[in-house]
């Protein structure tokens, strides 16, 4: 299935209704192009966010709550022009927060609860397979990848992984962070995520429940979606500076270990 | 001072910091930008009773200043025929960080897009308004507005990769 670039731009700015939404999810989850052209009008919204945002944390001239305030800028005598402006500055900086415009949260992102919690979840649904710490474990209060999913993320290649590895690697990409990261499948427990390298760990960013695809699950949809669920790439398009890192990309990094 | 006021005044100074940005985006110049703020506040506050207690405020403002931009504009053509325009690229320094060189570059890049085009742009992207409420403040069809939508996208796009093919 093919989208124009109108259609992109909406589903960029949450303008898609919800089967419109589940289609380019659906299709995102296996095709590399429209992922980076998504991410490219992700980018341009991030470009002009960066631009203009820092403008909310210049202190707001006098003369303009003055005019709010229905009072000429020169105050006459008996007040304090100066006082006054600070008490109501700060009134604007503590009132701003409840200004801002929410964008709509559309997904449940695990990142957000504790990470033991996560762990437990991801436990009950590894049954008695495999044990929960081989794939992701708690350290210092955040989530790192266990032995057989660490392994998977510094030695696997996207290109030439088996369509049977426990771990199946999707999208590489380098994060705003600067650090390289990674997003993963794991097959026996229907759970997707997003790892990034540290120094010395792969450290899980998000994990989701990759079967519990949102809305009628239609086939295909499904199938495409358990591979990838969206709430891994509206993280990946929140995160990505560029494009993902094509095959070659991959490689070099995998010869560095993943340091930038 | 009836308290209906009292609500517009304080609503309109929790507002300040977004009608700011809002008007960096549209105007030339941050020192445009805060004067076309002012202009707005004094207009609202002169009609506060239109405004629909429970609507948004925001949406309101924003339409009081999409208002008060476009008779400046027009005002400004005017003067333009007697003087010639500004010289573009007069804030942009020598000693200024790249986070700062990325900011003027994606400001520059908004100067060169239409007044509907960067009001569109301004509203949705940068504001964060739904096509819908943004439609709603420019008093266009919802398809006007998407269309304003593509085409500040696709030319902000464009300038942009240009530029950062132009800075190797």
């Amino acid at each position: 299935m093919t989208f124009s670039d109108e259609t992109l731009m909406a589903y960029a700015d949450n303008e898609l209704d919800a089967n419109a939404r589940a289609a380019v999810d659906a299709a995102l989850a296996n095709d590399p192009d429209l992922v980076r052209r998504v991410a490219r009008q992700r980018a341009l919204l991030s470009s002009l966010r960066a631009a203009f945002d820092p403008v909310l944390d210049e202190p707001v001239p006098e003369r303009l709550i003055q005019a709010a305030l229905g009072k000429p800028a020169a105050t006459p005598s008996g007040s304090d022009p100066v006082h006054t402006a600070v008490i109501d500055l700060a009134q604007v900086r503590v009132s701003r927060q409840k200004t801002q415009p929410a964008r709509p949260q559309r997904w449940r992102t695990w990142a957000a609860l504790a990470a033991t919690l996560i762990v437990g979840v991801i436990a009950g649904r590894l049954g008695t397979r495999v044990s929960p710490p081989s794939q992701v474990a708690v350290r210092d209060g955040h989530l790192v990848a266990g032995a057989v999913l660490a392994r998977a993320l510094s030695d696997q290649l996207a290109r030439t992984q088996r369509a049977d590895a426990a771990v199946k690697i999707g999208l590489s990409f380098v994060a705003r962070s600067g650090e390289f990261c990674r997003t993963f499948t794991l097959a026996a427990d229907h759970a997707a995520g997003l790892a990034c390298k540290d120094d010395q760990t792969w450290r899980v960013q998000l994990l989701a429940e990759a079967a519990a695809s949102a809305g009628s699950d239609t086939g295909a949809y499904h199938q495409a979606a358990s591979e990838m669920p969206p709430v891994i790439l509206e993280s990946v398009n929140a995160r990505i500076v560029g494009d993902p890192l094509d095959a070659e990309a991959e490689n070099s990094a995998r010869r560095r270990g993943w340091r930038r | 001072m009836n308290p209906e006021i009292a609500v517009v005044r304080a609503g309109i100074i929790d507002l300040l910091p977004r009608l700011r940005r809002f008007a960096r985006a549209i105007t030339r110049n941050p020192e445009d930008a805060d004067d076309l703020v002012q202009i707005a506040v004094e207009n609202a506050l002169t009609r506060s009773t239109q405004w629909q207690p429970g609507s948004r405020l925001d949406s309101w403002m924003f339409r009081i200043m999409k208002n008060a931009w476009i008779d400046e504009v027009r005002a400004r053509d005017r003067r333009d025929r007697v003087f010639a325009p500004e010289a573009a690229g007069e804030h942009i320094g020598v000693s200024v960080t790249d986070t700062q060189i990325d900011s003027l570059t994606v400001q520059a890049a908004m100067q060169q897009l239409s007044e509907d085009q960067r009001m569109a742009i301004g509203l949705v992207l940068i504001e964060g308004l739904s096509y819908q409420e943004a439609a709603a403040v420019l008093e266009v069809p919802i398809g006007t507005l998407t269309s304003r939508i593509a085409r500040g996208r696709e030319a902000l796009q464009a300038i942009l990769a240009d530029d950062a093919r132009r800075r190797k």
